[in-house]
């Protein structure tokens, strides 16, 4: 079951990726919405940080996001 | 000298950007344009972030950030946990090639946590307070930065000290940017201070992360991130009864994001997959969907999480007995004759699907300050697990986190 659901969602991102022309090819004028602040990745690290933190001790996984993050005995 | 270089081309592409932009979806703050120079989203990558920076560019402005976070959790019939946590972030531009960052939170901890499975009989009392802080210092070159963080937590029972070293590097034409970064973090779990028999146990963990950021168009951002982390030591929950757990934990962590820009609403989606896996024997997958839309002075951001997790090899369902009660006996007896082999009954190791629910709500009172309000509602059900009923006999999981902050650049 999991891995029909990762197959499908891998061949439907390959499926979108290549009916793209140009993929990859964008040139500096034409970043104007990559810029804006709602495009990045993490916007407000303060929520990032409190939020993972909760999932980080109320679930097995955590992770992931980047290194260098120290540990807590959290229940 | 590369700042200026920056400005001189941001200057040259404001103009190429108001004749092919739709100026009323266009932001014309230099510091936007500088940002649309360069691969946005990249800052993403580590832990400690700048708001709005990318990269290769130190931060133009100073930024204070401080944020007050409740959280609330429960199973029916028990109010669980509660945590209150303020919280406060600052970053500062340095010569206009170097970045500094810090922040602090301290979270106040009460309430009780099962002993067992979800059980509320003999669950354990906690009133705990929680200090951490971290450091960051990050040099910027063109195209190129490099970071060194430090992280300390102290709680009363366990006290955590981290470092992190990560660099990033852009394509000539910024549309892919590499990333590499090391962690390392030592842990000491003592419990004695509150009568608990854990003596210095220790933990050390290593990580390693490669990522990529990519461009794919005009109105789409990519992101790939493989870490790798191998830990020993004291892994056991000296809370739960006769809770132990293998002394060693690697983990293999794959990350994918995605942001879309929907031109037609000005808005934007971030989508994200995680797989997760590691030599307790647990696999998790977590989904994320958001939808951020401006609207004037105000930022609406509803959000969507699912999470399902596998059950950890050594993890051990509950016991029924013949009316389909917890048998709490028979639990406890097979503990015994289980001594000294890797066992654990805490929910959190279980098969269970979860979902969360949010709502952002920001408001811009200057162009310089901006308020904000999270609500999330996250519950927690093994009927939701991935693929089929997760673990049986245990209570659904109900938690609300709110958070409400203000954030000034100057």
């Amino acid at each position: 079951m999991t891995k029909t659901l990762l197959n499908i969602l891998a061949i439907t991102s390959l499926a979108w990726l290549g009916g793209c022309s140009n993929l990859g090819q964008v040139n500096a004028w034409e970043k104007g919405n990559l810029a804006k602040p709602e495009m990045t990745f993490e916007s407000d690290p303060l929520d990032q940080r409190f939020v993972q933190h909760i999932y980080g001790s109320k679930e097995n996984s955590s992770g992931g996001y980047g290194v260098g993050g120290g540990g807590c005995g959290c229940n | 000298m590369v700042m200026a270089s920056a400005a001189v081309a941001a200057v040259a592409t404001e103009s190429v950007l108001m004749k092919k932009t739709n100026t009323s979806h266009f932001l014309p703050a230099s510091g936007v344009l500088l940002a649309s120079l360069v691969l946005p989203g990249l800052a993403a990558l580590v832990a400690a972030t700048p708001l709005n920076a990318s990269a290769e560019n130190a931060p133009e402005k100073s930024t204070i950030a401080i944020k007050y976070g409740t959280y609330k959790d429960s199973q029916p019939g028990w109010d669980r946990v509660q945590v209150d946590a303020p919280q406060l972030y600052v970053q500062a531009p340095i010569a206009g090639v170097w970045a500094l960052e810090g922040s602090w939170v301290g979270d106040s901890v009460s309430g009780a946590s099962p002993r067992w499975h979800t059980q509320t009989t003999g669950a354990s009392r906690m009133s705990d307070y929680r200090n951490a802080g971290d450091f960051r210092v990050t040099r910027f070159f063109p195209r190129a930065a490099v970071s060194a963080s430090v992280a300390y937590s102290n709680e009363h029972d366990y006290t955590s000290s981290a470092i992190g070293l990560d660099a990033r590097w852009s394509t000539e034409d910024n549309n892919r940017t590499w990333t590499v970064g090391y962690g390392s973090s030592s842990d000491r779990i003592d419990n004695t201070y509150s009568g608990g028999d854990v003596v210095n146990q220790r933990k050390r963990t290593h990580e390693f992360m490669a990522g990529v950021t990519q461009v794919l168009t005009p109105s789409d951002i990519a992101q790939f991130n493989l870490t790798r982390s191998f830990g020993e030591g004291y892994y056991n929950d000296p809370y739960k009864t006769l809770d132990t757990r293998p002394n060693s934990r690697n983990t293999w962590i794959a990350l994918a994001r995605w942001n879309h820009h929907v031109e037609s609403f000005d808005a934007s989606v971030h989508s994200s997959y995680r797989y997760y896996n590691d030599t307790f024997g647990v696999r998790s997958h977590t989904l994320g969907l958001e939808w951020v839309q401006p609207a004037g002075r105000w930022t609406f951001t509803p959000g969507l999480r699912y999470y399902s997790q596998s059950a950890a090899s050594f993890y051990l369902d509950p016991i029924m007995d013949a009316q389909g009660n917890y048998d709490a006996q028979a639990v406890l007896m097979r503990a015994v004759s289980l001594n000294g082999q890797n066992q654990s009954t805490d929910q959190r190791l279980a098969a269970f699907g979860a979902v969360t629910l949010s709502m952002k709500v920001a408001y811009a009172l200057t162009p310089a300050t901006t308020i904000d309000l999270k609500v999330e509602a996250y519950k927690q059900r093994t009927s939701w697990h991935l693929g089929g009923s997760g673990s049986p006999g245990l209570d659904p999981f109900d938690a609300q986190f709110v958070q409400i902050g203000l954030t000034h650049r100057f």
